[in-house]
């Protein structure tokens, strides 16, 4: 067996597992039903809104913007909540003992549960697909926008969670492990702001860069826009906060 | 198999191994045979990969644990010694995930799961939640993950701690009959269990692998035989070491760096014939010292079962 067939072979099982766990736990349906009746409400709201302008979408341009958006923000308090127990329990119970000695390496057990996590967020998102229908049904709203708007809806998702599976490995407590995503997340939202007050056009760059209403409301969602940049965005923050959740995990070898 | 050279691991400033030197064969049952917070486990979880060693080094089939620790992985079975389970999982898939995590793939595993299944008695349960099992149940499951990929070497840290007699005695059987041929290296602080199954013993405490013997030596060594050190003035230490050996009940004395090492016979102090004999000789007696580490000291803190049947539950009291 080649080394990419190998890892290949231990990511799927672990994504099978660990996608399994979460189907037999509470926190998953919590976090779904959550997720429903949020992106029901906002949806239901901007139909309404829609309306108002007249028979069909006579008024308003019909967009997911007016869902997504806010869902955008919300994500912050229900990712955590999905990866919060993700490494910590295995501490907890002892498993850990077995992924760390089983010929696995760090990174597979890592990437393994945020594909995992991020497969019950997508099934999640698949649902409110219904959504987009509803729109094409009643009017004729923009294809591409819609889709890249929830493909940016996608990656921001496993942006946040690749931040709480981190989270889930540096603390073994989850309501700390929770904290530590939201705050990570709200700094991505607030992090303009913050480059406003400093009056280093360096700095302040920077962090308008790390806004991701730059990268995610602003392009993917209200307009239709996929660049580089964007992409990178959101792959370079996921794959650092892999990064340092397998640092982290490994660290745990040396603390133990 | 396993090799293992001055190995060392510090907790922070505190020393849990220090200097650990032992092997074991291929086909060999190993006894890993310590009180509580002896190193027993610190050891394991360094030849398993778990973490590195402060200093030192342990080879399994030639690999490095540390080094080639993926490779060691592959090659080793390793019951923890608190069975890590996870609860709401089925047993069987359970042992199919931990099989996964091997690298088996297919109708071969699945056959392979349900073959390990039926070794260990736990075919029937096959589909009963983890967290339904008794404890003697868990235990034989965690054996079952620790043998379905077939490793060459099997790492089983207290495999019967916690467990009634009759399990006990189940587990023990499971561990001879796995170990016919395979390496294994078990750990426990009960002096019956090692006797019955290892083939050697090594005995460690506070870190320091303080005997190295077939179960029948160490047993006439823990029959009550005073061991210690004498050492007397203007006498070489040969001819000490030969008249003290003219002492009856004196077993063995030969001469050392540290004096003349005198053993006695089981049950008996020979301690003021020693030192009669010394005065007898007109030698000044200097020093009659108890061996560094007694054996007795480090038995009395395990337990031992009674009658070869009951395990004293002071297991949890220790
Ligand atoms: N993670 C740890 N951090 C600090 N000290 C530890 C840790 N694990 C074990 N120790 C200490 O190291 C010593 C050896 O422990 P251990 O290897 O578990 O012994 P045994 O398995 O023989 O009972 C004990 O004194 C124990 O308290
Ligand atoms: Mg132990």
């Amino acid at each position: 067996m080649s080394d990419v067939n190998r890892s290949l072979h231990t990511l799927w099982t672990i994504f099978k597992h660990e996608f399994s766990l979460y189907w037999i736990s509470p926190i998953a349906y919590l976090v779904g039903a959550a997720w429903l009746f949020l992106s029901g409400f906002f949806f239901s709201r901007s139909i309404g809104a829609f309306n108002q302008g007249g028979f069909g979408f006579g008024g308003l341009e019909p967009s997911m913007s007016y869902t997504l958006s806010p869902m955008a923000f919300l994500l912050m308090f229900l990712a955590p909540a999905l990866t919060m127990r993700l490494v910590s329990d295995e501490i907890r119970s002892g498993t850990h003992e077995l992924l760390l000695t089983a010929p696995v390496r760090d990174w597979e057990v890592i990437v393994g549960k945020w594909l995992a996590v991020w497969g019950v967020f997508s099934v999640f998102i698949l649902i409110t697909l219904l959504y987009p229908l509803v729109l094409v049904w009643r009017g004729s709203p923009n294809g591409a926008q819609i889709f890249t708007g929830y493909f940016g809806y996608w990656l921001w998702a496993g942006t946040i969670l690749a931040i709480g599976v981190l989270a889930s490995a540096v603390t073994q407590y989850q309501l700390i492990a929770f904290m530590i995503g939201e705050g990570v997340a709200l700094f991505l939202f607030l992090a303009d702001t913050a480059g406003s007050l400093v009056n280093n056009t360096l700095i302040s760059t920077v962090l308008t860069q790390l806004t991701v209403t730059q990268h995610y409301q602003n392009s993917m969602l209200d307009r239709g826009l996929v660049s580089a940049v964007d992409l990178a965005y959101f792959i370079g923050l996921s794959a650092i906060a892999l990064f340092l959740a397998t640092q982290t995990l490994n660290m745990r070898r040396w603390r133990a | 198999m396993i090799q293992v050279e001055g190995l060392t691991k510090y907790y922070g400033n505190y020393k849990a191994i220090d200097s650990l030197s032992f092997h074991a064969d291929a086909g060999e049952i190993v006894g890993f045979l310590g009180p509580n917070g002896a190193g027993k486990t610190t050891t394991m979880r360094i030849l398993t990969g778990y973490m590195p060693p402060s200093d030192g080094r342990a080879t399994i089939a030639g690999y490095d644990v540390y080094e080639n620790s993926l490779e060691v992985r592959k090659r080793i079975g390793y019951l923890p010694e608190t069975v890590p389970l996870y609860k709401e999982m089925s047993v069987w898939h359970y042992v199919d995930y931990m099989a996964g995590l091997h690298g088996m793939r297919g109708n071969e595993r699945e056959d392979r799961v349900d073959e390990v299944l039926d070794k260990v008695g736990m075919l029937d349960r096959a589909n009963s939640m983890i967290d339904s099992l008794s404890k003697g149940m868990r235990q034989r499951v965690g054996l079952a993950q620790a043998l379905v990929h077939r490793p060459s070497v099997l790492i089983l840290d207290e495999p019967t701690i916690g467990l009634d007699p009759r399990q006990v005695r189940e587990v023990r059987e499971l561990i001879r009959e796995v170990g016919e041929e395979r390496t294994v290296l078990l750990s426990t602080h009960i002096l019956s269990e090692v006797s019955q199954l290892c083939s050697r013993i090594l005995v460690i405490n506070k870190g320091l692998i303080v005997a190295e013997d077939d179960p029948d030596t160490l047993s006439a060594r823990l029959s009550g035989s005073t061991r210690f050190y004498v050492r007397a003035g203007n006498v070489e230490p040969d001819a000490l070491a030969e008249a003290v050996r003219g002492v009856k009940n004196v077993v063995e004395a030969h001469a050392s760096e540290r004096g003349v090492e005198v053993t006695s016979a089981p049950d008996t102090d020979v301690r003021p014939q020693v030192a009669a004999a010394i005065v007898k000789n007109k030698w000044d007696l200097l020093e009659l010292k108890p061996m560094g580490m007694s054996m007795e000291d480090i038995f009395l803190q395990l337990t031992t079962e009674q009658d070869g049947e009951m395990v004293m539950e002071e297991e949890e009291a220790l």
